[in-house]
This record gives C-alpha cells, structure tokens and sequence, in this order.
C-alpha cells in the first residue's frame, strides 16, 4: 500500500488530472470574474476543440499539437462572437443586464443543450478517437504515453502562461482589477468593454485547447462536455468564484482527492469522495477555498 | 380577481382531466401522465426555488430518493403506503440537509444542490453495489389508469400547495428573501426558518412522483432515477410557464409535451434544440413566462 | 407536421412503385407496412444508439430494395415510425403505448438497453404484441413472462461467466484480477463468476469495483500490477474500456490474458488504441466470418455507414429484423400466429440458427472475440473460431 502511494505513477495521475481540470476551470472563472456569467456552455467549448481536432487529424492529417494554434483561434473567435452579442445585450438595457447574470446559469444550460444536440446531429452521437504519440515514456519510476505527457505538460504550461498573464501583462492586471474591483476599475481608467472581451477571448480559447489535448487521451463525443462542465465548476467554486490562483490551487486539491482518495479506500468511491469533499469544504467555507468575498450576488 | 370563476375553472379542468382514462386510449392516459408529472414537479420546485429565489438544480434528488424507497420496499409495502412514505422521506431529507445548504446564496447554491443530489446518486449507486444490486425489476405494478389517478392527484396537490405557499406569509416573507434577504430579516421575516419549510415542502410531492413513475417504469438503476436532467426540465418547465404564477407550471407543462409529441418523430435532437433555445429566450426576454403573456386577473384557456 | 412526413414518405414510396417491374404492382398497391420503435437519440444512451438504428436502416432499405416485406402471398414495403425515448424507460413504455395504440403499427423493433426493453415489456404484455428483443442482457430477463418478448443475445450474463471461466481453464490461466464497473450488466456478470470462478480452482487476487464516471485507474491497476495475476478481468463499458487500455499499457500489466467486457467491439476502440488493443479478449458471438449472409451484411454496413458494425448491439439489431422478417413471412401480421411463429421457429440469421426456448434464443452459443492486428477473432467456442486464442505478449 505505501509503495502504491509513494509512487510517481500515482503523483502524475494526480497532478494530470488536477493540469486539466485546472485549464478547464481557469477559463470559466475568467469569463464568471469580469462578466459575472456563469457559461455552463463551457463544456461544449471544450467538446468543438475535441471535434476540430478530431477532424483536423484525421481528414487532413494536422498533429494534434499543431491543431492546438487552430483550436484556440476558433475558441477565441468564438469567445468574440460571444463577447459581442452579450455585451450588445448589455448595452441595449441595463435590466437585460441584472437578470443575466441572475440567471445565466439557465440561459447558458439551454444553450449548452443546443449546442450538444446540434453537435449530435452533424457529426452522429457515435465516439471517436484516433490515435496520437502512443509509446510509452519513462519519467522516474512513472511509465506515461506521449499523448497524455504532452497534454499534460501544454496544460500545465498553458496554466502558468495565463497566471503569469494576470500578474504581470498589463492587460492581465486589467483584468485582475476588474475582477476584484469593477467600479474602481473602471474609475482608473480601465477599458471595461475591451477587457471583458478579452476575457471572453481567452476564456474559449483555453477552454478550445483543453478540448484538443483531451482528445489526444481520450475518446470525443456530442455529450462529453457536461461531466467536463460540472468537474470545472465543482474546482471553480471549490476555488472561488473569480479567484484564478484558487482554481489552481482546487485542480490539484480534486486531482489528489481523486487518485489517492481511491488509492486508500476503494474506487467505489471515487465519485462520493469528489462530491463529498465539494460539499463539506462549499459548506465549511461558502466562498470556497481562497475566495474572500461574501457570497452575495 | 374572480376567485368563483377560477375556482370554477380549476374544478372544471380537473374533471376534464379526471375523465382522460374513460376516452380508454392508454396512450392519451400515459401522455396525461408525463403533463401531471411535470406539473407536480416543476410546481413542487417553483414552491422554493420560484419564490425564494434559491433556484435548486438538485431537485431530482427528492425524486430519486422517493423512487429507490418505493422500489426497495416493493413486495414488502404496498404501493398506498410506501408512496405517502417516499414523500415523507424526501421532506425529512430536505429538512436534514437544509440547514446547513440554505446558508450558501447565489451560483454557489446553483452548483451545492447539484452537488447534493450526484452525491446522493452515487451514494445509492455504492450502496446497490454493496448489496449485490445493479439494479432492480418490480412485478406486478399496479396499472396504467391507478397510476394515472395517483398522479392526478399528485400535480392537484402541487398546484394546491403551490397556490397556498403564495397566499400566506410564508410565500409574502420567500418574496422579500428573493428580493434582498439581509433587508427581509431586518423586516422581521424569519428567513431561516421560511427558507427551510419552503424547502421541505417542495421535496415532498417530488418524493411521491418518483416513487409514482418508478412504478411505470418498473425498473430501478439509479443513474437514470437520479439523472440531472429532470432538475432541468423541471426547471424549464416552470421558468417557460412563469415560476411566479401558479399558473405558469401548468402551461409550461402543456407546452413542452406538446412541443415533444410534435417533434419527437421526425426530428428528436431538434426536441432538445427547441427546448434549449425556449430556455434561452424565456430567461432572456420574457422572464416572466407565458404567464406574464397573460392578463394577470384571467385565468389560462388551457 | 408528422401528416406531412407520412406525405413525403408516401410520395415517395409510390414513385418507387412506379419505377419497380410490373410483377410487384400488386404488392405495391397496399400501403406501406409500418414498423415501430423508440430510440434513445438523446440522453445517456445516445451514445450506442446509432450501432442499433444503423442495422434497422440497413435492413430497411434492403427489404424495400427487395420489393417489400414478404408475407403471405404478398410484399409490402417497409416504413419505420420510431420516437426518441430520450434514454428513459418510462418513457419508452409510453412510446411503445402509442405505437400501439396510436399509431397503429403494424410491427415493433425493438428499443436499446436492459431497462428500456424491461419497462416496455408489460405494455406488450397487456396488448399481447410480440417484439424481438436485441440490445438487452441481464438474468432479470428471465422474470419477463414469456410469450410476447423474446431475446437474440447469447450474452446473458450467467452463461458468460460460464464461458468466460472454461476459457480461462483452457488456457491455463490460474489466477485473475476482477474490476468491475458497478453499472447492471458488470454487476451482473461479477456475481455469476465469483462462484464459477472457485469452483474451476482459480484465484481472485484482486477484486475491485469502480463508478461509471471512473477517470483515472491508475490506483486500482497498480494494485492489480502487484498481483501479478494471469488474467485481468474488466467488466467495463465503452466509456471506460479505452481508459483501462491506456493506463493498463503506462503501467505495463503483463498478463497474458486481457479481458475488456463491452467496448472493443466498437469501431473506435482500435482506432483510438491503436497497437495496444491488440490482444484484448471482449464479448462477443459474431464475425463477418460466420456464414454468407454475415459477409455480405459486413460489406453493406461498412459501405453505407463507413465505419465497422458494432459487434455485439449492430449484430443483435440486425438478427431480430431477420427473425422478425421471417416469422411474418411464414404468419403475416396478425399477431396470435406470429407470436406462435416466433416461439416455435427456426430462423437463419447473420448469426447462424436461431431458436427461441421461453423469452431465451437457445442456439447461440456465448462466445469471446480477439482483437488480433487489428481485426476481431473469434477464439470460443472452439466450434466457430476463426482464430487461435493468441497470449497478450506486451503493448
């Protein structure tokens, strides 16, 4: 038992899992920071990036990690499209604006319906899969295929890249302030318009490229996005709404409930000990692990 | 507002609905059973999450709870029993949990009921497998106009409660928490205690509903008695119908089945597509649902 | 709107009839033969729909191609009314209702998956409608009154924990490891194997179970590496059989025996794992191999659907349109005689003979399938194999 838990098959498993699912989660937080929205559809920007990427290999013969640049362009388009029509939306009444971000939980998850069966009905709700890098590299005493040490690595790196962005990028520190203070940042002189397209932007982008470095692990279908959706809320809200650096924290915190969790009981429980610990720590601290905002709307 | 019309009118309804079986089509009765299911249970939802503004994405938990306590008792309890048993089980579970989850507002409520219910669900899918039950068959169900009636009486129920819990100063003080809480307890309203009842109350015909269609089905595996899905279509349904009128769940009911007999055939997915984009337009511009289509003193032509 | 698509179809079928040879004239003057069904377009089962609805379509558009239907002294082409059921049973019985009683079909296909065939059941039961059953496999089945449902599985879950045991005997296997995802048919299975398993002598070293929505196992098959054992056993679904492959293949679990239960059959699995599907053992009775009409239902599936049939729910979906076809040839439409056709017939299937004993096809015998360089073998029963069981030597 202390050898299966000392070792580094078990630590990558832990920091794969938390590398993806924080990729995933960074980008709904960015979108729910600036633009107070909470995209359930986020899921099936993840599921289009698996697609494209899924097509681009195997009708075209792109690499995966060269359709990373395409999925993130669509993404970002995407992410554009999206930032244009909402905040037209906003600009057009102000009541508009109250009651979407009341409710664009709901909005958003008939949307992600649409979009799932839209999905179903051009590519079929058969699964797909191709296979990408598959021989086996080892890395200490962890044995680990190429497709998934590249789609960790990228997502790991893609992490880093957008925190460092919000740190140290002027346009990240925007973003930052708007996140922590809206008025005042825009008192300052913060283009708000600009930067919550610029969240939009980055939010699908990233959400696109988890798509694509999903696909090299595992299979893509119409329906994959709503487990991808609710594992990204579970570590967005675990984290703090609009906190990137808690969402971080939460992936990892999830990737290690989740394989050493099932390493000491059994995986049986996998998914009670995911919930379990979701809500005892929502319940213990209602603004999640790092937030510091009461949770009023 | 004409309260001997309307009551008139409900009386009138309901035994318009009461006689679907005599037309001795099984077919009209199980449609009439899917419009009374979504009825009772978006009705049930509206009871707290229309009125307080705490919208439960987890309502399917009730749900499945009344579904697995009918089943696992099958053989053991008759239907007449276990049914009214499942209800009481649902409400003693939204009392249990309710204290403690009613603290969290907001989208952090959204996504801890939703949590909630998946960890119920695969409590009871460790707890199946621990007793060597993948899943459960269950014979000699009771037939399809029994079912009828008890889900007829069911979506009564829910509709009665729901009109009840807005006509009293438990539906006047969920209003005022909707509206600002920290300013709705300075007023006096006791929000806690309110939150809590209205959540109770609105578990418990979901529990009997569960337990009711777990009878049609005749078949029991907990990811579908707890699939996330019916949260969302109670949901729909109320939010469509207008979740603030006690009118709205059952228009939002009539429409969406209607919706799927009409495009369930030739074009199932387009099903789902319509039902997404009705969600998106009603939340967007016509918050108030078809409800707030109509004039507010008239009753619905429905 | 439904009006206007019966329109269109009948539009359509009687420019088909005036394109067909003079002979079949007659048959065509009678209006379609309506078969009806539901189909789980959307929800959790969409996924392994299409194997189902892409046997029905072929098998339609065959017997059209053929001038219809053949029943006593006459044909009639074939339409289908099918309603999504949106994976949920309750709402398949009430489909099922309406077909009947609404519609007024004049046949039934089946729906997919254990619940949604168990929750149709009693309605066929209650309007003595007899229907094929494909896509189930469970004991519970058993405890259907017989007489209007029958299956044409040979995947019931006893017999493949009794197959799957004298395999194992038979290649010298003495050890195994057991995962098991906890969802029915897994479940199922693992209950009839345990005891079979002690019986034959053989060693359960590690027996685990894991939740449908299971994402990394990499705890679970390292304890199964320690172990060591001959075979593993993974009574797994489509959704985490490619997951165990890929972490099974990072963690280089040697044995030479690798059973994968339902998800190798299906034409992604190879091609997402490549090489390291090869080798994998699967349920499975069925190759194009079997006789003629297999190959030639092989060759059509994969012209027009461009990808491979699933082995196991394609097959199934398929075979009941055969019986079906047949008893009607033989009884019509009428539903005393065919359900009397059905229970006491024999049909030539894609899948052999079959025969029906109760609710049960007793002819089929359950069998395993080998992913060999990326085609699948069947290895058991040794009767019908087109290859040798071939040792797992690596990844």
């Amino acid at each position: 038992m202390l050898e299966t838990l000392a070792a580094g098959q078990l630590a990558f498993a832990a920091l794969a899992l938390g590398a993806l699912y924080g990729l995933i989660a960074l980008g709904l937080n960015l979108v729910y920071g600036t633009m107070r929205l909470l995209n359930v559809a986020h899921g099936e920007v993840v599921m289009l990036g698996g697609y494209a990427t899924y097509w681009a290999f195997t009708l075209a013969g792109v690499p995966p990690l060269a359709a990373v640049a395409l999925t993130a362009a669509g993404g970002a388009a995407r992410g554009a499209a999206a930032a244009q029509w909402h905040l037209r939306r906003l600009l057009a009444s102000p009541r508009a604006a109250a009651r979407i971000e009341a409710n664009s939980l709901l909005a958003f998850f008939g949307l992600s319906i649409v979009v799932q069966n839209l999905a179903a009905l051009a590519f079929s709700s058969t699964p797909r899969g191709y296979e990408y890098l598959p021989a086996v590299i080892r890395i200490g005493d962890a044995a680990v295929t190429g497709a998934r040490l590249a789609a960790v690595a990228l997502a790991i790196a893609l992490c880093a890249a957008v925190l460092l962005f919000l740190r140290r990028h002027t346009f990240g520190l925007a973003m930052r302030a708007l996140i922590d203070h809206r008025a005042a940042a825009a008192v300052v002189g913060v283009d708000v318009d600009r930067v919550q397209r610029g969240s939009f932007v980055l939010g699908f982008a990233t959400a696109a490229v988890a798509g694509t470095l999903l696909s090299m692990t595992e299979q893509v279908s119409p329906f994959m996005g709503f487990p991808v959706t609710i594992a990204a809320f579970v570590v967005v809200i675990l984290g703090g709404l609009g906190r990137p650096e808690g969402t971080i924290a939460a992936a990892l915190v999830l990737g290690v409930v989740e394989t050493y969790g099932v390493a000491l009981t059994s995986p049986t429980y996998r998914s009670i000990l995911v919930y379990g610990v979701f809500v005892l720590l929502l319940l213990a601290r209602p603004q999640g692990l790092l937030g510091r905002r009461a949770i009023v709307r | 507002m004409s309260t001997h019309r309307d009551a008139a009118l409900v009386l009138a309804a309901l035994a318009a609905a009461a006689a679907v079986p005599a037309l001795g089509s099984d077919y009209w009765t199980g449609l009439a059973i899917t419009v009374l299911m979504w009825v009772a249970l978006a009705q049930s939802w509206s009871v707290f999450s229309g009125l307080s503004g705490y919208v439960s994405f987890g309502h399917v938990v009730f749900y499945g709870l009344g579904a697995y306590l009918v089943v696992a008792s099958w053989d053991r309890l008759p239907p007449a029993l276990s049914v009214p048993l499942a209800a009481l089980a649902a409400a003693a579970f939204a009392l249990a949990i309710g204290a403690p989850v009613l603290r969290v507002r907001g989208p952090y409520f959204v996504i801890l009921s939703f949590g909630v219910a998946e960890l119920v669900k695969f409590v009871v899918i460790a707890v199946e497998a621990a007793a060597g039950n993948a899943s459960r068959l269950i014979l000699r169900t009771p037939e399809i106009d029994a079912i009828f009636y008890a889900m007829l009486a069911l979506a009564a129920a829910a509709t009665a409660l729901a009109w009840g819990a807005r006509v009293t100063r438990l539906g006047q003080g969920l209003r005022a928490i909707r509206e600002d809480e920290v300013a709705a307890e300075t007023l006096g309203v006791p929000a806690a205690r309110y939150k809590l009842a209205a959540l109770a109350l609105s578990a418990a015909i979901p529990g009997a509903v569960g337990g009711t269609m777990a009878m049609r089905a005749t078949y029991f595996e907990p990811l579908q008695a707890f699939d996330p899905m019916v949260s969302f279509t109670m949901i729909a349904t109320a939010v469509i119908g207008g979740s603030d009128d006690v009118r709205g769940p059952v228009l939002g009911a009539l429409l969406l089945v209607l919706l799927s007999e009409l495009l369930w055939a030739g074009a199932p997915q387009l099903y789902m597509v319509v039902l997404g984009v009705l969600v998106v337009v009603f939340v967007l511009y016509l918050p108030d649902g078809l409800c707030g289509r109509l004039p507010a003193a008239r009753a619905p032509r429905a | 709107m439904t009006t206007r698509r019966r329109f269109i179809q009948g539009a359509a079928a009687s420019g088909l009839a005036a394109a067909l040879p003079a002979r079949l004239a007659r048959a065509q003057a009678q209006r379609p033969l309506r078969i009806g069904f539901s189909i789980a377009k959307t929800g959790i089962f969409a996924a392994a729909a299409p194997s189902q609805l892409n046997a029905y379509d072929l098998w339609r558009s065959e017997v059209n191609a053929r001038g219809g239907l053949a029943l006593p002294g006459a044909r009639r082409t074939v339409e289908f009314v099918q309603y999504d059921d949106q994976s949920n049973p309750s709402q398949a019985a009430r489909i099922y209702e309406k077909l009947i009683t609404d519609d007024k079909v004049d046949l039934l296909l089946a729906p997919w998956g254990t619940p949604t065939h168990i929750a149709v059941a009693p309605v066929l039961e209650r309007f003595r409608f007899p229907m094929i059953g494909n896509t189930a496999a469970s004991a519970k089945l058993r405890e259907l009154k017989p007489g209007n449902i029958w299956f044409v599985t040979a995947a019931f879950p006893d017999r493949v924990a009794a197959e799957l045991t004298k395999m194992l005997q038979a290649n010298g296997v003495k050890s195994v490891a057991l995962v098991t995802n906890v969802l029915p048919f897994g479940k199922e299975i693992k209950g009839f194997l345990e005891p079979a398993l002690k019986a034959a002598g053989i060693e359960v070293r590690v027996n685990e179970e894991y939740p449908p929505d299971i994402k990394d196992m990499t705890a679970l098959l390292t304890k199964v590496k320690q172990a060591a054992p001959d075979a593993v056993l993974a009574l797994s679904y489509p959704s985490d059989s490619p997951l165990y492959v890929r972490q099974a293949k990072e963690l280089g679990i040697a044995a030479p025996f690798q059973f994968v239960m339902v998800g190798p059959g299906i034409d992604f699995f190879p091609k997402l794992l490549g090489a390291a599907a090869n080798g994998i053992v699967t349920v499975g009775h069925w190759t194009p191999a079997r006789n003629a009409r297999a190959k030639a239902f092989y060759d059509a599936y994969v012209a027009r659907f461009k990808e491979r049939p699933d082995y196991l729910d394609s097959i199934e979906s398929y075979v009941s349109c055969e019986v079906l076809e047949q008893a009607v040839a033989k009884a019509g439409t009428d539903r005393a005689r065919l359900r009397e056709a059905i229970a006491q017939g024999e049909f030539e299937t894609i899948n052999g003979k079959i025969r029906f004993k109760g609710v049960e096809n007793v002819v089929t015998p359950t069998g395993f399938l080998q992913l060999q360089d990326g085609v699948l073998q069947q290895v058991w029963p040794s009767a019908l194999a087109t290859a040798q069981f071939r040792p797992k030597t690596g990844w």
